[in-house]
């Protein structure tokens, strides 16, 4: 179950088409952010604990993650 | 919910930039040595530099530094509250780390850090010396490399297991509890020799834009380390010296400064004009930034706009690849560019204690021991002033190798806890039926200490404070709803914070006097008192008691006769107003409202009701 509303003012955005659900982005945010929703696509299940270090981008191998802007707040 | 029990020799809790160092140094120094490193994340992206690091920000090598030159540096910043045989140590041991950083990222000199046409490794000038200390790095990758040496020498490395209890046993340490932050399987290990790398307390202040997590520092580190070693008894040191990050404003990473300056950059206010002689974090710039501001010259900004085009190509490239990787699109978010002179805003955000770029933290010696048998420190919660990474790798690398020794001759410990018990008090949050939200209890906890304790300090808003961590303890902490493991560990957090916040506000308190310009401007003492010289204020808890007891020691007697202050001085505070406007006295005893007291009593009556209309 997805933890949020206002999927929009995220700011981890997968490329689905991209994904296989490796998980990989899920085991290596230092920050536990991640989890893989029911249908396997990564999602932000601890939004406000994202440090928005751009570590999840990084990890993965097929490029599927996006970091499409920063926190509101500090937008 | 069974528990699982490990018999390690050292436990290293924390696996960020010091810690995963002590596990290779302590796992070199003794192969067979049973290691455990314990982090709140995976210990490949987990910590200050998860995301890689720019620089080293303080070394000497040949050619360009001595180790005195770090300590001259280091006796000036720290304003003579320093051992300098720790800074010694930093100095003369930088050469090894960066020998080291090549060996386990595997590049060559020239790659992973510049070198000169002598084959020197080539270093800027930084600091208050005029020696140049500070070597840039392209250091994308250094923390997977650490994480793999890590686990290549057969390290035990549990990821997402966060340390919540540190035992002890006739003054001595004697092992950790721990839990999984997912799945909440628990650990009870044993080792007579825990070093304690858990980082500095940046989750403390809140930031000014109100994101929680909009920090400056990892905030996974939120002064754990600081709250495990008080309750063991060990003595913390220099906690009333604030780190107040000048950052680019609301963004997670640093003004640039260290990166900027040494090629060229500096700090303006509104006005276009430098405002303080150099950029290096220490307390007179920060005053001299809380100046600015205060005297209506803020904001200020970082002034890029006269380098040449490639310097600025090459600025955006190091910024932008590493460290905070996100700034260059926070940038252009605000329509912030390098090359327009007040464009990227800087701001103080928030307040943190750490020792790294500051002085806060656990005492150690130049061997990171602490102040109890089998505790040992390093990385930004052991206090060896300004530090800098460059410190975490050479003290976490020294304390596991100190640890593995000192775990090869100590007596294996037993632990007689009871583990059922210890479990079920640690997860009341999660098997309450209800309570505060926990990020509620956060927010007000931070909100607090930015608002009560943001220099410059207030003896009366300090006292206050007390009041807060002494109400939050009682009635907040114990009422905390949360709903699964990834949240329970924010209840030790908040716990930590609090402590932190007591032993900052009791510190600076004791410490009748200002020093370390912002760092701890005092205003009811805003001048340095040379009766402070040499003197550091140490928290410790009377393990006796309970109670948390304030005092002071003297650092070690000074091996080189260097200056123990920079020239800055405490501003005079007249803030003349004139008269505010007089008006006659009021009856105190207003008989109208005395006669509706005694009329209709203290119940408010209700006159009018809502009617539903049919």
């Amino acid at each position: 179950m997805e933890r949020f509303d206002c999927k929009k003012y995220e700011w981890v955005k997968v490329d689905k088409s991209k994904c296989a659900s490796c998980g990989t982005c899920v085991d290596y945010c230092p920050r536990d952010v991640l989890r893989l929703d029911n249908q396997g696509f990564p999602y932000m299940a601890y939004r406000d604990d994202c440090w928005y270090c751009d570590v999840c981008k990084f990890v993965c191998q097929l490029d599927a993650i996006e970091l499409e802007t920063v926190p509101y707040l500090i937008r | 919910m069974a528990y699982r029990k490990i018999d390690a020799d050292v436990i290293i809790v924390g696996g960020g930039s010091a810690g995963t160092f002590a596990a290779i140094k302590a796992k070199t120094a003794n192969p067979k040595a049973r290691v455990v490193v314990l982090d709140k994340g995976p210990i490949e992206t987990s910590g200050a530099i998860g995301r890689g690091m720019d620089a080293l920000n303080i070394v000497s090598v040949p050619g360009y530094g001595t180790p005195e030159d770090v300590v001259e540096a280091l006796t000036k910043v720290s304003e003579g509250i320093i051992d300098q045989e720790a800074a010694y140590v930093l100095g003369e041991k930088s050469i090894e780390v960066i020998k080291d950083l090549e060996e386990f990222t595997g590049r060559e000199p020239g790659d992973l850090f510049p070198v000169d046409e002598n084959g020197n490794y080539k270093c800027n000038y930084l600091h208050p010396t005029q020696k140049p200390l500070y070597l840039a790095m392209d250091g994308e990758d250094i923390k997977r490399a650490l994480a793999r040496e890590v686990r290549r020498l057969g390290c035990t490395v549990l990821d997402r297991t966060a340390t919540v209890k540190l035992f002890t046993a006739d003054g001595k340490v004697t092992g950790v509890f721990a839990f999984d932050i997912r799945t909440g399987e628990h650990f009870l290990i044993s080792a007579p020799a825990v070093v304690l790398t858990a980082g500095c307390a940046g989750r403390f202040g809140m930031p000014r834009d109100g994101y929680l997590s909009g920090i400056y520092e990892f905030p996974g580190n939120t002064g754990d380390g600081y709250a495990l070693a008080y309750h063991a008894g060990a003595e913390m040191v220099n906690m009333e010296c604030f780190q107040t990050n000048l950052l680019m404003k609301d963004f997670n990473g640093p003004a640039c400064g260290y990166v900027v300056i040494p090629r060229g950059g500096y700090g303006i206010n509104a006005l276009g004009e430098k405002y303080w002689s150099h950029g290096y974090w220490s307390g007179d710039m920060f005053l001299a930034v809380w100046r600015e501001f205060t005297e209506g010259r803020g904001p200020v900004y970082l002034k890029l706009d006269h380098l040449p085009e490639d310097t600025i190509q090459g600025l955006e490239k190091i910024l932008w690849g590493t460290e905070r990787t996100v700034r260059g699109q926070f940038h252009k978010q605000r329509n912030e560019n390098y090359r327009c002179w007040d464009s990227v805003e800087q701001g103080m955000e928030e307040i943190t204690l750490c020792s790294g770029h500051s002085m806060s933290g656990i005492w150690v010696n130049k061997d990171a021991e602490t102040s109890v048998p089998g505790l040992f420190a390093a990385g930004d919660c052991a206090a060896v002033p300004h530090q800098y990474l460059t410190g975490a790798f050479v003290f976490g690398g020294i304390a596991g190798k100190t640890a593995a020794e000192y775990a090869a001759k100590a007596k294996a410990p037993k632990l007689d806890i009871d583990v059922d018990k210890l479990w079920k008090e640690l997860r009341v949050p999660l098997d309450r039926p209800d309570g505060l939200p926990v990020e509620q209890v956060e927010i007000k906890i931070r909100g607090k200490v930015s608002q009560y304790m943001t220099p410059p300090k207030s003896d009366p808003l300090y006292n206050k404070m007390l009041w807060w961590v002494d109400r939050m303890r009682r009635e907040d902490v114990p009422n905390i709803k949360v709903c699964d493991f990834h949240d329970l560990i924010k209840v030790t957090e908040i716990n930590s914070m609090i402590d932190c916040a007591e032993m900052a506000v009791k510190a600076s308190l004791y410490r009748t006097e200002s020093r370390w310009g912002l760092s701890h401007y005092r205003l009811t003492h805003p001048k340095v008192d040379s009766k402070w010289d040499g003197k550091q204020v140490v928290v410790k808890k009377n393990l006796a008691t309970g109670e948390m007891e304030v005092s002071s020691k003297d650092v070690p007697k000074y091996k080189w006769d260097y200056p123990t202050r920079l020239e800055y001085e405490y501003p005079e505070l007249k803030l003349e107003i004139g008269k505010g406007y007089v008006h006659p006295d009021n009856d105190y005893n207003d008989p109208w409202i005395t006669e509706k007291v005694s009329r209709e009593g203290m119940d408010i009556p209700k006159r009018m009701t809502v009617k539903k209309e049919d």
